[in-house]
């Protein structure tokens, strides 16, 4: 820790440094092949202005970077690695920028180590707070600056988080799915007998038509029986949680994480969706 | 039907074999084969489960069964263990085999371990596939979590605790203890340990669960007739039955209108007791399927051996165990034994009925053994022949 | 209050490598699926200059092309994998200030606040 602090020190002391110059001058082809990949259709980027948000871009270290011992961001990095913090994360980005790049120019960038803070405890793990400051120079004149914030972190031992299941949609299920992702609990209905089923399926097992339709449902249940899952561990769910089976008065009962704090059977809920993987699976809440 | 088991073969039941899944199969059915007094060259048929990783054919290679007229797998889990000798029977029955042998064989601890949550079953394009999407997304996706929404609502209903719960687990463990064979051999356990025990998926506890198991078993089916002349006491196939209930899933039948019974169960029990001649009160041991503890209370309901809602009685006063009215699971159960997906249960069925089990229950004449709970399912009543 | 029409991007990798070589940005874990899965992660994902370009875009996409951008700020959440839908909203907080979320799957990937002159 001692170490971390005077490395600290020293790397602010130096102030300003890491000087290093763009390898080309801001240009047309760059610019378009940026707007390109970005989906930007500026017009003003087709005719010799860059786009503000790539004053980094300038100056990035390319393809083979060399080595440069004097940048405060990589020396910081070292010593923190070294004290065990090998993880790291992004966590703030801030750039101003003075005026507009205009194609021709020649940037060049300086760094400085602003503040290094630590140890805190954060959901990744314990860790320090580097932040670097740099400022691109047209000439003399600074044009930019940017703020840049890591977490040196180490990282704690858990299982890596597993991908989120989402369901498997056939052309029977394909609309409770597209109801979800429109805020809607689609509840299958037969279009020849009016029976309610879920979950739903191609042919009504009351009286063997094919063609179906839905009603939305009120979402509005009770808790029927409910499981408190402890172990083993879900993917994308944090243990301990509760799955919920309700109950709905339209008849049918539909399966859902139920959200709330206390939860027991014949408790009143409300229908709620959750976004997974892309889907939007319903959930339980309760109902006020 | 008149077919009978001539033989049973088991490897050791562990928790790291130590060895391939197939090999675990060849040497389960050759000793299967080596207790029936028959050869491989006997052999033209092979059963298994849809779940087994070892093809009928691998299995004929290593064990060196020349030719097969019949082989055959059943889906669902553990509900096809006793469906694999239904299966047998019914091909010694037709003639498309004379010798048939069923095997499951798996490293379910040291390898793919089923209590985890299966991805691939999530994920399948299949019909199975669609139903899991009700459930798995939302985080219901463990065997013992999709017991636990049923043993809730039994709980609920008819006053059920899990100190109910807990004494399936201390009847299995106490036969277990005098069971050389069993994993929790010489390691009895008291209802505060399974109430102290810590929660899986509530209301289940880690002992409401079976262990996980590397192993194998294989069971030799042939005719009554040739079963004569074979080296052991045959058992002879009473009964014998599948079931799925109404509007049946896997795990999951949550949308019937009663969520406290086993009505695949039910619908195997009818045929059992039909073709058997019998009744539950002629049962002398019976081996229930027991991955969970509240599908026993369940089983003993639905079979009909006590009132709806009131196993918890039945069982109250140690009538499950040995020396009790129903002596349950003997061996150990796969609490207590092994889990081998019910098959180390027909095992020990066949040793009740030849007289040879460690915790021998006297004069058992009638065994009913049955299959995976909470899937379609299937039974058997078995009888010294 | 004002509030930006939303945005979806599908983060496909093809979008993802495009960005991150027009940015400059060699970093394996954003063109590599195996190098990026092997350093731990799900899949190959977005660049920070991306995510501060696609920023820019959905603001001035909104404000028409005579906003001139002052300053962006993000926080960064969640990674944004290849596969993931990339949705952006906004809202005027003041006369030259817009706040901007984009969420995918796995929660918020940025929250920036963007300042107009
Ligand atoms: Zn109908």
């Amino acid at each position: 820790m001692s170490r971390i602090l005077e490395e600290t020190d020293r790397l602010k002391a130096l102030g300003w440094c890491g000087e290093r110059v763009a390898r080309d001058p801001v240009n047309q082809p760059m610019i378009n092949n940026w707007v390109e990949a970005m989906g930007d259709t500026h017009p003003a980027y087709r005719e010799g202005l860059a786009p503000p948000a790539m004053v980094q871009v300038w100056t990035m270290r390319g393809l083979h970077p060399a080595p440069q011992p004097d940048d405060p961001l990589h020396a910081m990095s070292a010593v923190l690695d070294e004290a065990g913090f090998t993880s790291v994360v992004a966590t703030n980005c801030e750039q101003t920028y003075h005026r507009a790049l205009k194609v021709g120019e020649l940037l060049t960038v300086r760094s400085r180590l602003s503040d290094v803070v630590g140890p805190k405890k954060t959901s990744l793990g314990v860790g320090w707070f580097v932040t670097t400051e740099s400022t691109w120079f047209s000439g003399e004149e600074p044009v930019a600056t940017m703020l840049f914030r890591i977490l040196k972190y180490q990282p704690r031992p858990q299982a890596a988080a597993a991908s989120p299941i989402t369901p498997v949609v056939s052309r029977d299920t394909a609309f409770f799915w597209e109801g979800t992702a429109a805020g809607q609990l689609r509840i299958q209905r037969c279009e020849a007998c009016g029976r309610l089923r879920h979950p739903p399926g191609p042919m009504c097992p009351a009286c063997g038509a094919t063609s179906m339709g839905f009603v939305v449902s009120e979402g509005a249940g009770t808790v029927y029986s409910y499981v408190v899952h402890h172990h083993p561990p879900v993917p994308g769910k944090r243990l301990p949680f509760v799955v919920a089976l309700v109950e709905l008065p339209e008849g049918v009962r539909v399966l859902g994480e139920f959200l709330g704090e206390s939860v027991e059977i014949g408790r009143p809920v409300r229908c709620t969706f959750v976004r997974v993987g892309g889907f939007h699976l319903p959930a339980w809440e309760a109902a006020a | 039907m008149s077919a009978a088991i001539v033989g049973i073969g088991a490897t050791e039941f562990s928790k790291d074999s130590g060895r391939s899944e197939l090999q675990l199969a060849a040497e389960a059915v050759r000793a299967a084969l080596a207790d029936a007094g028959l050869s491989p060259s006997d052999v033209d048929g092979l059963v298994t489960f849809a779940m087994d990783a070892n093809a009928e054919i691998a299995v004929a290679r290593e064990v060196g069964i020349p030719s097969l007229t019949f082989f055959s797998r059943i889906a669902y889990g553990g509900g096809a263990a006793c469906a694999t000798v239904q299966q047998a029977a019914m091909a010694v029955a037709t003639g498309a085999a004379e010798v048939v042998v069923c095997y499951r064989a798996l490293n379910e601890r040291s390898g793919h371990r089923f209590g985890q949550v299966s991805v691939a079953a999530a994920t399948a394009p299949t019909s199975s596939g669609v139903d899991n999407g009700w459930h798995y997304p939302m985080g219901l996706g463990t065997p013992a979590a999709t017991v636990a929404m049923a043993a809730r609502r039994y709980m609920h209903e008819f006053g059920a605790t899990s100190a109910d719960f807990g004494r399936v687990a201390v009847a299995d463990r106490r036969h277990a203890a005098t069971n050389p064979n069993a994993w929790f051999y010489g390691r009895p356990i008291t209802l505060d340990d399974h109430q102290a025990s810590r929660w899986i998926a509530e209301p289940l506890r880690l002992l409401d669960c079976c262990q996980e198991s590397d192993g194998a078993v294989a069971i030799v089916v042939t005719s009554l007739e040739r079963a004569r002349d074979l080296a052991q006491r045959p058992a002879v196939v009473r009964a014998a039955a599948q079931g799925s209930g109404p509007d049946q899933y896997v795990m999951t039948s949550y949308y019937r209108d009663d969520l406290t019974g086993l009505p695949e169960m039910g619908v195997v029990g009818r045929q059992l007791w039909r073709q058997a001649g019998m009744g539950p009160s002629d049962v002398d041991v019976a081996v229930l399927y027991d991955h969970f503890t509240p599908y026993v209370l369940m089983q003993l309901e639905e079979l009909g051996f006590c009132e709806r809602g009131a196993a918890k009685d039945f069982i109250a006063d140690g009538a499950i165990e040995l020396g009790g009215r129903l002596p349950v699971n003997p061996h150990g159960g796969q609490l207590g034994e092994a889990y081998i997906h019910g098959m180390n249960g027909i095992a020990e069925a066949v040793r009740q009925v030849r007289g040879t089990a460690v915790n021998q229950v006297a004069g058992a004449a009638h065994v009913l053994v049955t299959a995976g709970t909470g899937v379609p399912t299937s039974g058997l009543i078995l009888a010294p022949g | 209050m004002t509030t930006l029409p939303p945005l979806s991007i599908e983060v496909t990798p093809t979008l993802i490598v495009s960005t991150a070589l027009a940015t400059r940005d060699f970093q394996d874990v954003h063109h590599d699926r195996d190098a990026a899965v092997a350093r731990g992660s799900k899949d190959i994902f977005l660049n920070i200059l991306t995510t501060t370009g696609l920023v820019q875009r959905y603001v001035t996409d909104w404000a028409g092309p005579s906003a001139v951008v002052r300053s962006i700020s993000l926080r960064l959440g969640v990674p944004c994998y290849a596969g993931e839908t990339l949705t952006f909203t906004g809202r005027v907080v003041s006369e030259s200030v817009i706040e901007v979320v984009g969420t995918n799957s796995l929660g918020a990937h940025v929250t920036a606040e963007v300042t107009l002159a």
